[in-house]
Order: C-alpha cells, then structure tokens, then sequence
C-alpha cells in the first residue's frame, strides 16, 4: 500500500503520534509482575519507579549481578563483599575494605527495607534512588574500581547474561544495570522478626523486652511520669529507621561536638543547619550489624546505650529531643542525658533483640546464586 | 497487523477522538467542576517565618526563641453551600513551611459547582482516623508526627530553641490527643470561584499558639507533649492560629 494523499499522511502522523506509545508496548521485553511480593501493612505504602516495576526478570538479573565479582575491576569483590547476607547485608567491618584495601571512612550499611523510609541514600543522603546509587560503588576507586564499558563488555560476552538482560529489560546497558540491582534490593524485605509477630499477634513478648518496647517508643515526659528512652523521636515506629518525608530522616544525634562535626547532609543541601546531620539507619537486625553508627565507633549495642544515655555531645545542630529527653524534673539544665536506669538500658537492648530476622538471613531468595548453582 | 494495514482504523480513531473531545470541551464548559486552592502562610507575630533563627521573642518572658520545625495536620476540608457540601476525600494533609515561600498549598478538584459560602477544616486527626494504623492522606504510622501506637498521632509539631542565659534551652511541644481537635469556620471570599484560579488565603501565626489566658513563658515550660491541662492550653490558642484572608 502506497500512501500518497497529504490529509491522509497528516491523520496517519496525529494518529502515530497519539497511539504511537501502543506500538512501543507491543515492543517491548514480555516481564513478569513479582510474585508472591509482600509487606507489613504497618509499613505503610510503598512505590517503585514508573520505568522500574518490580518483576520476576529483573530480580533473577539483579540477584546474580549483586553477587558478581565481575562487577569489579579486579573480577575479585561483588557488592555482597561488604553488604553480606548472614550480617543482614552489612560486612562487620568498622569501616569496608574495597579494591584498593584501604578501609572506607564509613560502615557498610544494611539492605534492608529499602522501599520505606528516607527517599536519600547513603549515611549523607547524597543518592536520591536506588537506580542511582547502584553504579557509585562499582565504579568508586576504593569500593569495586570498575570501569562500566568494561564492564558492559564483560557482561556481553556471558551468555547467562545475555539471557536475563534480554528477558528483564532487553539490552545489557549501564541504566538496565543499575534498575536490576535496585529491583533485587528492594526485594529485600525484612518483615519476620519476633517484634513483626508480635505485632502480628503471633508470639508475645517477655516482660523484659516489653518494658524495652515501651521505652522505645516514649518520648519521656516527667508532669505526664512517662519514662521514655526517646527512639521513635527518629527511629520511626515499624520500620525503625528514619522518616520518610523530605529530610526528616536525617537529624544529629550528638555523636560529636562542634570542631568534629563532619558535614554530613550539608553535604548535599548546603545549609548550615544540616550540618553533622546523619541518615537514621533501621534498627532491624540491629544485633547482627555491629560496629555501629556511620563510622563503625561502637562495637556493641551496650555502648550504644551508654552514648544515648552518657555521652551525648553538643553542638549546634544537635536535635532539641534528644536535650530535652532527660527523664528528670527539671533536669533541662544539666548535660544532655536520659537518665535511663541500668535495667531500663538492658530492657531496650533486649527489646532491640527481638528485631532479628532469621528468616531474612536465610532466605534463598537473597542468597549467592552462584553458590547454588556449585551446589547443584 | 502491520503498522501499513493500520492506518485506515487509527484515522478513524482519531476523528472520533477530535470529534469527542469538542462535544467534551462544551460540555465541560457549561458543568464546570472548580478546583480551590487553599494556600497558608507561617509567619511569627509581626515577623515572616525564618528557620533556624533566633528572631523571636519569648512570648511570656526573656530570651530570644528559634524554630527548628514547625508541622500541623490540617484535616476533614469541607466546603459549604446552601444547597450542599464538599467533602474532600481522605482530607488529611501534613502542613509544613520549610521552602522558600514558607506557605503550604492544597488543592481541592472536582468540586461540583455551587455557591459555597464557607469552608471548614480541622487542625488535628479525627478520633477515628487517629485510632487506626492505616494510611490515608498525609497519616503514615512511620512518620515523625505519629507518636506511640497507644496515643496517634501528634496534631502540632513544635521544635526548637530557646537563648537565654547564655544558653540554647531546647523547646518541644507536641500536642495530639482526640479532645485537642479543633475545628475552623472561615467564610469564603465573595464570588472567589470567579477567578479560574480560586484560591483562599490563611496567614498562620505561629506566635498564636503561644498567646492565650496567659502568654506562654517558654523558660518555664520548655516542653509540652502528655500533660493534659498543658496541651490544652495550646489546641484552645491553635484554633485562633489561622487568620483567613478574605473580603467579607
Ligand atoms: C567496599 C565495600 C562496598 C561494596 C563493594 C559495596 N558497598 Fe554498598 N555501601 C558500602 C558503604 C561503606 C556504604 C555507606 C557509604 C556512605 O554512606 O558513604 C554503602 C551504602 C550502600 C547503600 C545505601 C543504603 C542506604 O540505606 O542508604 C546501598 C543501596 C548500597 N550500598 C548498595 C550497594 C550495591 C548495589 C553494591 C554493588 C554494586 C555495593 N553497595 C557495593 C560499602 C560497599
Ligand atoms: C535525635 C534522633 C535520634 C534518637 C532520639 C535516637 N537515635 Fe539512634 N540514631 C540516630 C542517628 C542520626 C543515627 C546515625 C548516626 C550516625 O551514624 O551519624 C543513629 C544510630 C543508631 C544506632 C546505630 C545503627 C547502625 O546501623 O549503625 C543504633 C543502634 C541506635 N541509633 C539506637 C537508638 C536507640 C536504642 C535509641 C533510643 C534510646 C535511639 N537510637 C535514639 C538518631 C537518633
């Protein structure tokens, strides 16, 4: 057929230019919704990007390149070096050691829950999605020291890849790169721990534990005698980590005094009022993600403890709840503290127990699935 | 098919679309559903809003005060006519003024076209939204305006800073509870769904929360979050915050 008429070839544009999205779908890779997906309700709502849907494709590519040592550039250290699944993705480490072996000036953080809480990644903030972030490790001097054509070229020559690429989103590209290992990650959903089944009505806590549980989430207030240890202020309830809305999620918690503030989240937005402001990590799994804080300074959640209770320094960004927590009658004038007693300090750790998730470090959905294959 | 053999039908589709559109155009014209955006402005006292610093007088004593956050829940919109009301659906916005305007927008659409004579909303939760975990609107169990499972959701959040004596004194008040809902009647401006862009105004005064029987001495009182008396205290001055801009 010939088309040789003008007003005909116009319609023909307005319509190609109207329906044109339809034929695109028709092109595109055929991918499957994820199945048997789900999340707490607690956690509220939660939403991936529009061009990055959550499908069976994109997690199988995005599982097996998290676990890659391709993915560096001395084919030695996948991302899962430094975020492990038995530490609930984090590497034990004060601070990781990558390619170069020098040791990072921040502690590996945990994968978990990452759909929920603050929209910013990394300790600073400085990632606005997961699709973003994924590409600055591997090609980070110090972490996988990758060069990405390189990479990209490696990957092509792998028929597996070639495979999985092609069922989850078509070509093996930087950006298809990045959306498979942000789809695997949000996949990783901790959602089973006693505290879950507590909540769920399936299992009960001890005494102790449920003492911790009502400290963690009070905000003290001696005229009402309410005790609190004042960690919902920035571990939100549920998910225990930071908020979610704008830079809620960040807030200084008096690690260090003024001259030592490093620039955290100012880092990101210039104001002088993030300064020293630090992301809220999630508690879950806490037990098993020693050393804490972004610089690995604590070794244990007694110490923890003691810094929220004992070693709070000031400065001028230093959060006005965690000054005015103090647990006393008219205690606003001494060193910030919360005066918490030795056996409320254990009923919080003991409470800060029961957010381990078995089930999460043992799931075989999130495990190496290179290991499998060896097995088989 | 191929795109060649196509062509014909989706010519045809598209007439029909042109066609479909026009009628709509008119259609739409004579039963225009409206959108009202209702805009609100923090100031503090006589002072615009500034964060972070200590601009501002203690209300009922010495020292100079800052605002580090300042956020209050803004609930159940309606809008009143003599013949009928809109009600907006799940109507629970997080009103909040850190940018650069330090005003918060909401929108209303599909507001069927009456004459509406006054709008009513709330500051606060309603008791049934503030008993329950699921999210609707700007209510999210995880965020910072939710307190404890046993208590909801806090209605206004203050956080700052006091200076006196040479010291920052820090300053909390979080009020929630079920009786410290208040509800606002504002009449609308005269013929405000003229303008295409119907908008209402609200200046909110921060420094009203703080004024009331008595003016709230922020070396005294510092913090204010359970204490009933207290935080009645603020929700009986926050229901004269909001002071409507209108020309009636
Ligand atoms: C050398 C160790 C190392 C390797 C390898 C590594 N990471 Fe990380 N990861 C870290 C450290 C350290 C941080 C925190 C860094 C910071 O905040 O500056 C981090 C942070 C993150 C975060 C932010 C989490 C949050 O809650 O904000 C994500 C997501 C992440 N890594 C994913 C990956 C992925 C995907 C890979 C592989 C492509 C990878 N990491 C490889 C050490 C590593
Ligand atoms: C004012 C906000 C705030 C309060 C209140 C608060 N935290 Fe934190 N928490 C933070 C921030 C911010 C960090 C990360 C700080 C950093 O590394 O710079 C953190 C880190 C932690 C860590 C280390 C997590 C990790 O992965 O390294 C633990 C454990 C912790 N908090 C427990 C608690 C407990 C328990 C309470 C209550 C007693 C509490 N927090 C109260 C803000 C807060």
């Amino acid at each position: 057929m010939r088309v040789n008429n003008t007003g005909y070839l116009l319609s023909a544009v307005i319509v190609i230019v109207l329906l044109g999205g339809c034929f695109f779908a028709e092109q595109k890779v055929k991918t499957t919704p994820l199945t048997g997906f789900s999340a707490p309700f607690v956690f509220g709502q939660f939403t991936t990007p529009q061009d990055n849907p959550l499908t069976n494709e994109a997690v199988a590519l995005g599982r097996r390149l998290f676990y890659d040592v391709r993915l560096s550039g001395s084919n030695k250290l996948a991302c899962s070096h430094c975020h492990q699944q038995k530490l609930a993705f984090t590497d034990g480490n004060k601070g990781s050691m990558g390619a170069s072996g020098k040791p990072l000036a921040f502690n590996a953080m945990s994968l978990v829950n990452l759909m929920w809480g603050p929209r910013h990644f990394f300790w600073d903030g400085r990632s606005k999605s997961l699709e973003e972030q994924a590409l600055m490790p591997i090609e980070h001097v110090d972490e996988m020291d990758q060069d990405l054509d390189e990479l990209i070229d490696e990957l092509k020559a792998v028929e597996s890849y070639q495979t999985l690429f092609a069922k989850a989103y078509g070509e093996i590209n930087k950006q298809n790169i990045a959306k498979a290992l942000a789809t695997f990650q949000r996949t990783l959903v901790s959602a089973n721990s006693k505290y879950d089944q507590y909540l769920a009505g399936t299992a009960t806590l001890t005494d102790i534990e449920e003492q911790g549980r009502k400290l963690f989430v009070a905000h003290p207030d001696v005229k009402a005698s309410l005790r609190g240890g004042n960690c919902i202020d920035c571990h939100s309830q549920f998910l225990t980590g930071g908020f979610n809305t704008l830079y809620d999620g960040f807030t200084n918690n008096g690690l260090d005094t003024e001259d030592q503030l490093l620039p955290g989240l100012q880092a990101v937005t210039g104001k002088p009022e993030h300064k020293g402001l630090f992301k809220v990590p999630t508690l879950r799994n806490i037990a098993l993600t020693a050393p804490y804080m972004h610089d690995g300074r604590f070794d244990t959640l007694e110490q923890v403890m003691d810094h929220y209770n004992e070693g709070i320094k000031t400065s001028s960004t230093l959060s006005p709840l965690i000054v005015e927590a103090n647990n006393i009658v008219d205690g606003v004038r001494v060193k910030p503290s919360l005066n918490l007693t030795e056996p409320e300090k254990k009923a919080i750790i003991a409470f800060l127990h029961t957010l381990t998730d078995h089930q999460f470090i043992t799931n075989k959905a999130f495990s190496d699935p290179f290991l499998e294959e060896q097995k088989q | 098919m191929n795109v060649k053999q196509r062509l014909p039908l989706m010519a045809l589709i598209t007439v029909v679309i042109l066609v479909m559109g026009i009628y709509g155009l008119n259609w739409y014209k004579q039963n225009a559903i409206k959108t009202l955006t209702v805009n609100f402005t923090a100031v503090v006292g006589d002072q615009p809003l500034v964060f972070n610093q200590l601009n501002y007088q203690n209300p009922g004593g010495p020292g100079l005060f800052k605002v580090r956050d300042f956020q209050f829940y803004i609930s159940n919109i309606k809008l009143i006519s003599a013949d009928g009301e809109y009600v907006e659906p799940d109507s629970y916005h997080l009103a909040r003024f850190d940018n650069d305007t330090t005003s918060y927008a909401i929108s209303l659409d599909n507001i069927p076209n009456r004459d509406y004579q006054t709008i009513e909303f709330s500051i606060g939760v309603d008791d049934t939204a503030n008993g329950t975990l699921t999210s609707k609107g700007d209510l999210d169990p995880n965020s910072r305006m939710a307190w404890s499972w046993d208590v909801g959701y806090k209605f206004v959040l203050f956080e700052g800073g006091l200076a006196h004596d040479n010291t920052l004194y820090p300053l909390v008040y979080h009020v929630g509870f079920d009786e410290n809902y208040r509800t606002i009647v504002n009449d609308l401006p005269h013929a405000v769904f003229e303008n295409p862009q119907a908008s209402v105004q609200f200046k909110v005064d921060i420094m009203k929360l703080f004024n009331g029987k008595a003016d709230l001495n922020m070396v005294e009182l510092p913090s204010i979050k359970f204490d009933k008396e207290d935080t009645r205290f603020l929700a009986d001055n926050y229901q004269h915050m909001l002071i409507g801009v209108t020309d009636r």
